[in-house]
Formats: C-alpha cells, sequence, structure tokens
C-alpha cells in the first residue's frame, strides 16, 4: 500500500479580481464626491419636504450654532472662464476689503487688513469674528483659528486678546454716526451681506435678489429668538427673499 | 490571472533556463485602494441637502394693514412652542391654534375660556392626515381636490409636468375656492424644527397665503393660560 501523498497547495490568493473591484469603487467614490465643507460648528437641519437643491455656487451662506453665533460661508461663481474674477477666492478677498472699508468709514476705527490676511481669508471656507478682530484672528495658524471657533462654553479658547466672546460676526445694532452726524443702526452681519451683495459678481447679486443666493441654515433645536435675530436683519437690508437649508424628510418624518 | 502563463509545450531543451511562473501580489495595491475608499467614503456627502425659500415682508410697517385684511373666516393662526429635555434636546413640538380672531373670556385676570386649542406635528397614518395637517388639509380641501385632479390628469399623462405644476400653481392663487390664511406664530422658545415644519405643512397642503408674525400679548396669554391648567404632571 502506497501512502496517500496529500499534495501542498499554494496558499497565495490571487488578488486580481479583488484589486478590480476596489478600483471600481475608488473609481465611483472620487468622481461622485463632493466635499463635506469645514464648518466651525455641526448642525442637523430639520427636514422638509422640498426637493430644491443647495446651489453650489454665487451663494452666501449663513450658519446659526444653536449658541447663537453666527457664521458666513461665500461660494462665487463656479464657472471656470470667470474663476479670475468672480470666483471663490476673488470674490472672498473683495468682500473683506469692502467689508472693512465700510466699517472703518462708518466707526472711525482702523482695522489694519494686510494683503496677507486677504490671502489668507480667501482660503477659509468659512468665516465668523468681529471685524476689529479679524487681523489678530487672521494671523493664527489654521489649527488654532478652528480651535477658537469651535470652542465651547466649558472649554474656553483664549489667544491674544481673543476671548470666547469673539466668536461669531456680531448681528446686534450699534448706532454709528455718519459724516453729517446722523446717527444709523447697522452691524456687522449687515455690512458683510451688503458687501456680498454689491460685489462685482452680477451673478450673486442676482441670485440673492432671487432668492437663491442666501441659504440660512441652523440646528433642529436653535430657538427660534435666536434665528428671529438674523432673519430680522435681513428684513432689515431689504433681503426678504431666501432659502433655508433643510434634509429630505423620510418617510417615517 | 496574475501570473503570465510561459508555454511549456514543447521539448525542454538541455540547458533551457527553468522557466517560472511570475506572480504579482496585489495585496498591497488592494490595502491602499481599501484606505483611499475609505477615506473617500468618510469624506464625501452622498446627500446633498435641501432648501426651502421663504419670502418674509420688509421690515418697515406698512404690511400690518395687509395683515389686517385676512378675511376672520379664512385666518387661521398656528402658535408654535418646544419642550426641551435637561439636555435642551427637542422633547417635543407643541401647535396651539385658533381660527380667525383670538377670543378670550376674562374673569379679572383668569381666562375662562378661549378658543384656543392644541395638536401636534403628526404626519400621516397610511393616508389619512393626522394632528395639524389634518386641520390645514379640511380648510384648503377644494384647493387640495382641484389640485388631485389635476395631478390624476398628469398620472395618466394626459398633461405633461409642466403643464400640471402651472395648473396647481394657478389653483392654488385662485380666488373660486375658499382658501385659508395661515399665520405662523412661532413663541421664543420654539424649535427651528417646528418652524420649518409648520413651513413644511404649507407646501404639503397647497396653502399660497401664509405669514411669519410675532405673538401678540393676547396669544401668550392665552397659551400660558393653557400651560398653567395643562400642567405636566
Amino acid at each position: 500500500m502506497g501512502k496517500v501523498k496529500i499534495k501542498r497547495k499554494s496558499t497565495l490568493i490571487d488578488m486580481t479580481a479583488m484589486s478590480d473591484v476596489t478600483v471600481l469603487l475608488l473609481t465611483f467614490f472620487m468622481l461622485t464626491s463632493t466635499f463635506l465643507q469645514k464648518e466651525p460648528v455641526t448642525v442637523i437641519t430639520p427636514s422638509s419636504v422640498s426637493e430644491i437643491k443647495v446651489p453650489t455656487s454665487n451663494v452666501a451662506q449663513v450658519l446659526v450654532s444653536p449658541q447663537g453665533n453666527v457664521f458666513m460661508s461665500v461660494l462665487g461663481d463656479a464657472d471656470p472662464e470667470n474663476a479670475e474674477e468672480w470666483g471663490s477666492e476673488p470674490l472672498r478677498k473683495e468682500v473683506l476689503r469692502t467689508a472693512a472699508a465700510d466699517y472703518e468709514k462708518k466707526t472711525g476705527k482702523k482695522l489694519g487688513i494686510t494683503p496677507m490676511d486677504l490671502e489668507k481669508f480667501a482660503k477659509n471656507a468659512s468665516f465668523g469674528v468681529p471685524l476689529e478682530k479679524m487681523h489678530e484672528f487672521l494671523m493664527l495658524e489654521t489649527t488654532k483659528q478652528d480651535e477658537f471657533l469651535g470652542q465651547t462654553a466649558d472649554k474656553p479658547v483664549l489667544i491674544g486678546s481673543l476671548r470666547p466672546k469673539d466668536v461669531g460676526i456680531p448681528f446686534k445694532d450699534i448706532v454709528y454716526k455718519d459724516e453729517n452726524g446722523t446717527p444709523i443702526a447697522t452691524n456687522e452681519f449687515q455690512i458683510w451681506m451688503r458687501a456680498i451683495y454689491n460685489s462685482s459678481n452680477p451673478n450673486i447679486h442676482d441670485a440673492i435678489q432671487k432668492g437663491e443666493g442666501i441659504a440660512v441654515k441652523s440646528d433642529r433645536g436653535t430657538k427660534y429668538e435666536t434665528i428671529h435675530q438674523v432673519l430680522d436683519n435681513l428684513q432689515t437690508i431689504k433681503m426678504n427673499k431666501f432659502s433655508v437649508m433643510t434634509a429630505l424628510k423620510t418617510e417615517s418624518d | 490571472m496574475a501570473q503570465i502563463e510561459q508555454s511549456s509545450g514543447g521539448k525542454k531543451k538541455k540547458g533551457a533556463q527553468k522557466k517560472m511562473a511570475i506572480h504579482v501580489d496585489f495585496t498591497p495595491m488592494v490595502d491602499m485602494n481599501m484606505l483611499l475608499i475609505t477615506f473617500f467614503m468618510l469624506c464625501t456627502t452622498m446627500i446633498k441637502s435641501q432648501t426651502l425659500s421663504i419670502a418674509l415682508p420688509t421690515n418697515e410697517k406698512l404690511e400690518q394693514t395687509e395683515l389686517q385684511k385676512a378675511k376672520e373666516s379664512e385666518a387661521i393662526t398656528l402658535i408654535l412652542d418646544t419642550d426641551y429635555d435637561d439636555n435642551g434636546n427637542v422633547k417635543g413640538n407643541t401647535v396651539y391654534y385658533y381660527a380667525g380672531k383670538p377670543e378670550m373670556e376674562l374673569n379679572g385676570n383668569e381666562v375662562v375660556s378661549s378658543n384656543l386649542e392644541v395638536t401636534e406635528f403628526l404626519g400621516n397614518d397610511g393616508a389619512t392626515q393626522q394632528g395639524i395637517r389634518k386641520i390645514l388639509h379640511d380648510r384648503n380641501k377644494d384647493v387640495l381636490a382641484e389640485v388631485e385632479k389635476k395631478k390624476q390628469e398628469w398620472r395618466d399623462k394626459k398633461i405633461t409636468e409642466e403643464q400640471f405644476q402651472e395648473a396647481a400653481k394657478k389653483i392654488r392663487n385662485s380666488d373660486q375656492y375658499t382658501r385659508p390664511v395661515v399665520i405662523i406664530k412661532p413663541m421664543a422658545g420654539a424649535s427651528w424644527e417646528s418652524v420649518i415644519s409648520a413651513l413644511d405643512e404649507m407646501q404639503i397642503n397647497q396653502i399660497s397665503r401664509y405669514q411669519l408674525g410675532t405673538l401678540t400679548d393676547v396669544d401668550e396669554a392665552m397659551v400660558g393660560d393653557y400651560k398653567i391648567k395643562h400642567a405636566k404632571k
């Protein structure tokens, strides 16, 4: 009787098929992906039956955090032909320049925004500090900036002269005096919105007029009194047509 | 597959080099791909968020008179309020509503009776409306019935989608039907979710005339009184 020889099989597994599948999946994800925008606070938007998609260009997004801080982000024209002039980065630079000039004119304070600041500002997706602290804020490293904007009440972050109260764009009315001494009530939120509206990009101007250019985003649990103040500001500057970011309602809702 | 077959047919010549199958190990490639896939999966948003458009009146106090114009029989006021748990999370949204003018009988400072009623956002139970949706649905049933007729025509492919949208818009804004005027008044503590839900109900029920209003003292008194009388134990 001869011994039955057990043939030793190689343990090599052919990975080619696996590799094929992963490459396919990878291609799919790369092509369909739109990157999550970095936001200072994460919010869960309420759901609605509306099926209008959020525009990805020519939009000013107003983010209201549950704590009542307001952040903004501006997206310029998506058309590559206009990228030089009206793309997101040139638009942001222009907006900061206009807003700073407007603020300096109204308050007589000097902000000292340098060309370096403009460059840095253009790179940031969203912003939310008072104009007075903008220069100091922009001098910080990106990680420090995120840390500052994302701070919570029980873990305050103090950097230089930046205090927890400096998070968010001020939207409470301050009375300024113009050249003739007539008091005007306005605030930085309105200054920003006007700067965006009056930018040299005509498309964002049209979009705001149509009501597609402003998207208000807030958490489900944010109290109405907080958002009401923001909406009230928009009404004051006659931007009373705007959209609200929502998630798609599911069957169970 | 991953190896290149080399012909082994024919006679082996003496001195010919031993032919080896060439294996390419794809494992590192797969590892790397998996990592990239994970990265893309985590960094992408598959569902783009939707928007709901809102038009508010200007802050100039002109529209106050316009507001009064709403016929009493058509007007319905929704007052929104929200309960929060200890962590500040939304526990539930309440809708107080009254038709026409607020009516309240006072005995000294005490509210004896009012036309305030209470419901919730309940959505649908199968095909039947519940909660506030039912109330709004009943008030706008003429319009809804007409729109439903047009929708059926569209489903039967008698009209195109554009025609349907056009017709629906006409019906929504037509004066032939009794249409409600809804005034949404969120209380200071109402959650954003409840405001959006209320605006959403307008869309669902094809209501074209609605506005966001501010609470009056009478509204506050009625809701305050209701809360005291129906305090949760």
